[in-house]
Formats: C-alpha cells, structure tokens, sequence
C-alpha cells in the first residue's frame, strides 16, 4: 500500500474517530454515550463478514482454477483476521449490552449467531492443523471456506433475524433500526469503509508474509 | 475529565499505535520480498 | 452403493438398535419427569420438539458408524475412488444415512408426541420438518465426515467442524417442529430449514468431488 494511501486511510479513520464522539448525534434509545460504541462495533462485524466472504471467493478460485497455494495462503489468511474482527465485534458488543441491559451474555440471537459464525471458522484453523499433507490440507480447508461461503450468509442475516421473531419475550433488542439520523449513519457507513480498507490492507501483507514464509521454507528444501 | 475529548484522545492514540505498526510492518515485508 | 451400506450395517447392527434404544429411553425419561410438574401443553411441545432433535443429531454426529472415517481406515477407499463416480459414491453415503436417519425419526416422532401427550396442529408441517432437517443433518454429517476422514483426530476434529454447521440447523428445525406440533406461525421456519438444508445438499454435491480426490 502506497505510502500516501496509508496516511490517508490514517487521516480517514482519525476523522472517523473523532466524529463518532464529537459530531454525531446520541441515539434516542440509548443509555448516555453508548451508542458511539455502534460506529465501531458494526463495522468490526461487518469487516470479520467481508474477511470470511474473501476466504470463501479465495478457496473457490483455487478449487475451480488453478491449485495455486497462494490463494490458500490467502484464504487462511483472511479468516485469521476475520476471527479477530468477530471476536472485538463481540466483545465490543457485550460491552455495550452490559450498560444497556446490565448484562454481559444473554444469548441474544445476535450474540448467538456471531459465536456460531466464530466457532465455523475456528474449526477451519482446527482442520488446518489437523491434516499434515500439504496438499490435501489446502483442498480440503479451501473445500471448507467454500461451505462456508454459502453458510457465513446465513448465520450473518438470517439466524440473528430468525431467533427474534420467534422469541419476541427475548431481550428487546433495539440495533434493529438505529441509523435513522442522517449523520450517525454517514460515521457508520465512513466507519465501514475505512475498517474495510484496514482490513484488505493487514490481509495484503499477512498474506505477503505467509508467502515469503513459504520462500523461506522452499529455499531450506 | 472531559468525558467524550478524552475516549477520543486515547482511541486516536491507539489507532495511530496501531497504523505505524502497520507501516513497520510494511516496510519489513517490502524489505523480505526484495532480498528474495 | 446404497445396497452396499445396507449389507454391511446388517451385520453391525447394533449401533442401529442402540441408537433405538437410547431414543426410547431418553424420551421415556424426559416425560416422566415433565409428568408430574404438569407442563403446559405449550412447554411440552418446546420440550419434545428440543429433544427430538438432540436425539437425532447425536445420532447424526455421533450414534452412527463413521461411515468415511472407516473407509479410509479399512483402506476401502481406494477401491471406491477407482470404482464409482465421486456423485454417485456421495448420494450412496447420504442415502444411507437419511435413510438411518428416518428409521429413527419414525420410531422416536410418533414416540415422543404419544409420551407428552401431544397433537400434531400441521402435520404436514411436521412431516416437511422431520424430512428437510433429516436430510440436512445427513448431507452436513456426511460431507463432514468425509473432510474429517483425511485428517488425524478424526472424531474430535468432527464435533469441532459439525457444531457450528449443525447448530442453525437444529434451531430451525426445533422452531419448524415446535410450531408443527403446537400451532403458530413457524411456515417461514420450515422454508427457511429447507433452504438451509437445500444449501448444504447443494454444496455436499459440489464439494465432494474435491474433498474425495486428490
């Protein structure tokens, strides 16, 4: 990434930052300051979304085209980081329940889907492990990023909706309609795309690593 | 304490930690690619 | 291949009777102990709904033979990969296993409505449920266990991968059988079941060729 590109992204979520506290408007609903917590909780769950359906689009460019081990690399790469944003996604999340709902974990369908969604791509790292063979592990792991490609939609939008509407005496959760001022929704949306952008740019050069990893050991070979 | 000036100073902080770990760790991966 | 599995289970027929028989007991147990708190029918039905289903998905995941894992094991494998299409070995496995599968719904589903005293408000709601979610849960398990099979630590390495594939299943599933037995709206339950389960079927029929061979 660019040197300038970088400063600007830098610059982007500085400004970000600052409006979440200091220009947006409070949510109605919400107990004092805590809604500033959404500008950064959403788009956290958002990216972690956005990292799965790059490993899934990567595993699947590897099993239809060329087995390139890159992609693999790529793939990997991504739900590592897709991991770390679903779990500051969910940790910013009960922290946000606890001062609305005086509660860490209530197993909200939200709560519960994120942990389904983690737990899926925690065993994609299990199954990783777990098969030795070089070039099995890839097919079978890009194999199961490619499931998930289909099943990461599901548990991202349906189950969350699903468990609510068939639970209506559930914990009242009031994240369904938040973003009606104009201005908390452009901090969200600014706040997406420059947590997106981070996001492509730690995956480029976990990605950039792991491959002069591989380098390394095929020089030692 | 300034309640909202003060969580915005400490997240700038740590994003700006954050960011030139980052731009470090650019430069290290730039450097790995070109002794290759 | 179907006829195959079915030969050989014939001789490993215990693990079919046992599976029975923990069915029948798990739901014998479950009603009386409901019994005499004098459970709404309301709350009978989410109990009965909830355990038939951790009854079948411990059978999917867990009750039945490791269809793959001993394959590879008994060095079959290498035979099948030779002898059949990869389609045709994977719709073979999945017929086994839904058929193992609807045995045991069929003994445990009317089993389970009789002991908690329960009417079915749609049966053909519950019908659609049992059948979507049974052919879920074995095209999710088989699939699984043939990703599992190339690996080490096969049955723990099993639970991890089938418990978050299995867990939206199994919450649909109970809320389209729930709203079956007990009335309500749950029509989208059951839709959204069959798409789950129609997703996966989909993706067990695609991926498998690559998971299969090398």
């Amino acid at each position: 990434m660019r040197r300038l590109a970088a400063w600007l992204l830098w610059l982007w979520m500085a400004a970000v930052i600052v409006a979440a506290f200091h220009w947006a408007p409070l949510a109605k609903d919400f107990l004092g300051q805590s809604s500033r917590i959404l500008f950064f909780h959403v788009p956290m769950a958002w990216v972690s979304f956005v990292a799965f359906m790059t490993a899934g689009v990567a595993s699947l460019r590897f099993l239809a085209g060329r087995r390139d081990a890159r992609r693999d690399r790529s793939a990997a790469a991504a739900i590592e980081i897709g991991l770390v944003f679903a779990l500051l996604a969910t940790v910013t999340g009960a922290i946000w329940a606890r001062i609305m709902w005086n509660s860490w974990w209530n197993w909200d369908p939200r709560q519960a889907s994120i942990v389904v969604a983690m737990l899926f791509y925690a065993a994609y790292l299990a199954l990783r492990t777990a098969i030795t063979d070089r070039e099995a592990r890839a097919r079978l792991c890009a194999a199961y990023a490619t499931l998930g490609l289909i099943v990461a939609p599901f548990f991202y939008f349906v189950l969350p909706r699903l468990g609510f509407s068939l639970h209506p005496d559930a914990v009242i959760n009031l994240r369904g309609k938040v973003d009606v001022e104009p201005k908390m929704l452009t901090v969200l949306v600014a706040s997406s795309a420059g947590f997106t952008a981070l996001f492509f740019w730690v995956h480029r050069l976990r990605t950039r690593l792991a491959d002069a990893e591989e380098r390394l050991l095929e020089g030692v070979e | 304490m300034g309640g909202p000036t003060w969580v915005t100073a400490v997240n700038l902080v740590i994003w700006t930690g954050i960011f030139l770990y980052l731009l470090r760790l650019e430069r290290r991966v730039n450097d790995l690619e070109r002794d290759r | 291949m179907f006829a195959k599995d079915w030969r050989a289970e014939r001789r490993a027929r215990h693990a079919v009777a046992t599976l029975v028989l923990f069915a029948v007991t798990t739901l014998v147990v479950a009603s009386l102990a409901l019994g005499p708190i004098g459970a709404t029918p309301g709350e009978r039905s989410d109990v009965a709904a909830a355990l038939l289903w951790i009854l079948l998905l411990f059978a999917a995941a867990a009750g039945l033979p490791r269809a793959f894992v001993h394959e590879e094991e008994s060095h079959t494998a290498t035979a099948l990969r030779l002898a059949a299409r990869p389609s045709a070995v994977f719709a073979g496995k999945l017929a086994w296993v839904t058929s193992l599968l609807c045995l045991l719904e069929a003994i445990a589903a009317p089993l389970a409505l009789a002991l908690f005293d329960l009417e079915l408000a749609h049966p053909a709601r519950f019908a659609a449920a049992l059948a979507a979610g049974g052919v879920g849960l074995a095209a999710a398990t088989t699939l699984l266990d043939a990703i599992v099979a190339q690996g080490r630590g096969a049955t723990t390495l099993f639970a991890a991968l089938a418990f978050p594939l299995l867990v939206p299943l199994a919450v649909l599933a109970v809320a389209a059988t729930r709203s079956a037995i007990g009335g309500g709206e749950g029509a989208e339950a059951v839709l959204q079941l069959v798409l789950y389960d129609g997703s996966i079927v989909v993706a067990g029929f695609l991926l498998f060729p690559v998971v299969w061979n090398p």
